[in-house]
């Protein structure tokens, strides 16, 4: 099982994009500063709740995704002979 | 106008394919024509319409029309309307035959088995449906796809075979076969639910989905994406609206396979976790039960089987074109197929519910209708899965086919008629993200909901923006899982592996026990028989022959011997 790691980004393109990306990532953050939303639930009044949940939420799936490899990773021929 | 029950144009269609094998150009015709005479005649049949007759004493309606039976109706249509398109390249080195005539029977199946009215006529669908998409998979012609297939089979038999017992149970306790809610206060109740859960991957009944649909030919897939698992629902929404149960299983369902979808390297694969993760929003608001839920879960039905179905053509695509679907082996490909790419690009969009792209008017419904219920410990678990979504569907298959590492390989698009199919499913994908007015208007209940309200635009952009940036950031620090040529062990282990192991154990184990109560029981009966040998054999001395003096002598020593005692007495 060798591994392949992939390299980070390809094109010139992607560090313009990178930075679009971001930035519209600190737009979307900052609307929450500037204008209320419908809650419905009191966690919801916090700021920034929804991007915390989104990053955490997303590190947190990697991280026991990777844990989780170790469990149940095997061969590619592990069914082969059946 | 009049209309004839809607698989019957499909069986038809199929019917002919066979005959058209030496006429590839009217057989295009042919097949892109069955669908839409399909769905002429869907249209024109009206809510309320009903085929009925008596066979028994049973009283079996085969056609049933209302409203969410014909939203299906219409999906299915719809759905292989793009499916035919996408597989009209095939030729006789694709089984192109066998191929498309299983397509046709499947999706009439799937348009029988909505519009059944009664258990018998949807379990007679349930196993077609079964039957006639096996060949999709074995049409692969591979040895892995062949053993694949009949486990699939198997496992499709056996969800079969537990509906029919549900049914008979359910006939038996109510006198009726018609299917209708079901709950699960009864025997019949359960027994169907596992039958319909078995087609819906529930948790650990899920595995024939990520263990055969990635075995299947390229166009095979697009057609089994969009009806197994959609009947499925179809029936959950039927028979077990507002069944608490379902929430449970449709979280579970949206979660788990989202932490193997980030570490699958079959990127085919890594959508069939994708598809149990979509179902698993489904199942959870059929299970809510509220009007603004069941119209959610249909509508992302319908959603899903747009985009879903474009996910898994373009990766058919790339299959069609350079042999592969492993993360490990693709990469760069935007270079030389950048329609293809784009096309999957607005996929990935719509599966991530972008706002304009058509799963955020659907899945937005699920999601406030929990709120709405101040479901507040299932919200979050399917807000998580919602941003799983993202890493997977959203940015790891088209990440890692069409950019990454450059694999090297050069190649071209595919043929036009699946650029085609794609550019459909893609515009349809923008359509109802656009203007979900186009959706809304088809289902079965009344809409009152507006997913562009500002709440729901700006929460879903800042959670989907920031779980890409975690994707991005564990890329950068270079944390994230590195595709691994490898296969990862699901629920399927238990019947490829554990089952195959116990029953070599116990063979084993039988075997050893039985040769040695054989070797005493076989021992005691030699000894046994040498002994009467010894006695009753030629030379025994039971079986020898004495002579009539010997007689006379012996009957003389007794009575001299009882003389002599008497004597002494």
């Amino acid at each position: 099982m060798s591994e392949h790691k992939p390299n980070s980004v390809p094109s010139p393109w992607a560090g313009w994009i990178l930075v679009a990306f971001f930035g519209l990532c600190a737009i979307v953050l900052g609307m929450d500063f500037f204008r209320g939303r419908v809650v419905h639930h009191p966690i919801e009044e916090w700021k920034a709740i929804y991007p915390v949940f989104g990053f955490v939420g997303i590190a947190l799936l990697i991280l026991i995704a990777k844990g989780l490899r170790r469990l149940v990773m095997r061969s590619e021929d592990y069914y082969e002979d059946e | 106008m009049s209309s004839i029950p809607p698989f019957l144009v499909f069986f038809a269609g199929a019917l002919v394919v066979p005959f058209l094998r030496r006429f590839p150009t009217v057989r295009m015709a042919w097949l892109v024509l069955i669908p839409i005479l399909g769905a002429l005649n869907v249209w024109g049949i009206q809510e309320g319409y009903e085929v009925q007759y008596q066979l028994l004493g049973l009283t079996l309606t085969p056609v049933r029309a209302d409203s969410l039976g014909l939203l299906f109706g219409y999906l299915f249509h719809l759905g292989a309307f793009i499916a035919i398109i996408y597989s009209l390249h095939l030729g006789k080195r694709e089984n192109a035959t066998v191929q498309h005539t299983a397509a046709l029977v499947y999706a009439g199946s799937a348009l029988g088995a909505v519009f059944a009215g009664d258990f018998i006529t949807l379990f007679i669908f349930w196993e077609l449906l079964a039957i006639s998409s096996v060949f999709l998979i074995w049409a692969r012609g591979t040895g892995v796809a062949v053993r694949s297939g009949m486990r699939y089979l198997l496992v499709h038999v056996v969800s079969g075979v537990t509906l029919l017992a549900g049914a008979m149970v359910h006939w038996s306790d109510t006198g009726s076969l018609a299917f209708g809610p079901m709950g699960l206060g009864t025997l019949a109740g359960w027994l169907v639910f596992i039958a319909v859960g078995i087609k819906a991957a529930f948790p650990l009944l899920h595995s024939w989905l990520i263990d055969a649909y990635p075995e299947s030919t390229p166009t095979g897939t697009v057609f089994l994406s969009a009806f197994t698992t959609k009947v499925a629902v179809y029936a959950l929404a039927r028979g077990y609206a507002d069944v608490d149960l379902l929430i449970y299983i449709g979280a579970v369902m949206a979660c788990f396979p989202i932490f193997y979808a980030v570490i699958e390297n079959d990127l085919r694969r890594t959508l069939g976790y994708s598809m149990i993760n979509q179902i698993g929003f489904m199942v959870c608001g059929i299970g809510v039960g509220t009007e603004l839920a069941l119209q959610g879960a249909v509508a992302h039905a319908f959603n899903d089987v747009l985009f879903k179905g474009l996910l898994f053509m373009s990766m058919g695509a790339v299959m069609h074109m350079t042999g592969k679907t492993k993360a490990s082996e693709l990469g760069g490909l935007y270079k030389t197929m950048p329609w293809t790419a784009t096309l999957c690009i607005v996929g990935a969009l719509s599966i991530s519910a972008v706002p304009f792209f058509n799963a955020f008017v659907s899945k937005s419904m699920i999601m406030t209708a929990l709120l709405d219920e101040h479901m507040y410990w299932i919200w979050p678990v399917m807000l998580f899965a919602s941003a799983g979504v993202v890493e997977h569907a959203g940015i790891k298959i088209p990440y890692f086919a069409f950019f990454a590492h450059d694999s090297g390989i050069r190649t071209r698009e595919p043929p036009v008629n699946m650029l085609v199919a794609m550019g459909i499913g893609a515009l349809l994908c923008l359509a109802i993200g656009i203007w979900p007015g186009l959706l809304y208007g088809l289902l079965p209940g009344e809409v009152n909901y507006d997913a562009y309200d500002y709440t729901h635009m700006i929460t879903q952009m800042q959670l989907l923006c920031f779980a890409i940036a975690a994707v991005a950031a564990f890329h950068l620090w270079k944390i994230y899982p590195a595709e691994i040529p490898s296969v990862n062990l699901d629920a399927d282990w238990i019947y490829r592996r554990a089952a195959v192991r116990v029953t070599r154990f116990v063979g084993r184990t039988v075997g050893v026990a039985d040769a040695a109560v054989r070797g005493v029981v076989l021992g005691g009966v030699g000894r046994a028989m040498r002994g009467a040998f010894r006695s009753h054999g030629p030379r025994g001395v039971l079986a020898r022959s004495w002579p009539a003096g010997s007689m006379v002598l012996w009957v003389t020593i007794l009575l001299t011997a009882f003389l002599f005692f008497e004597f002494l007495a």
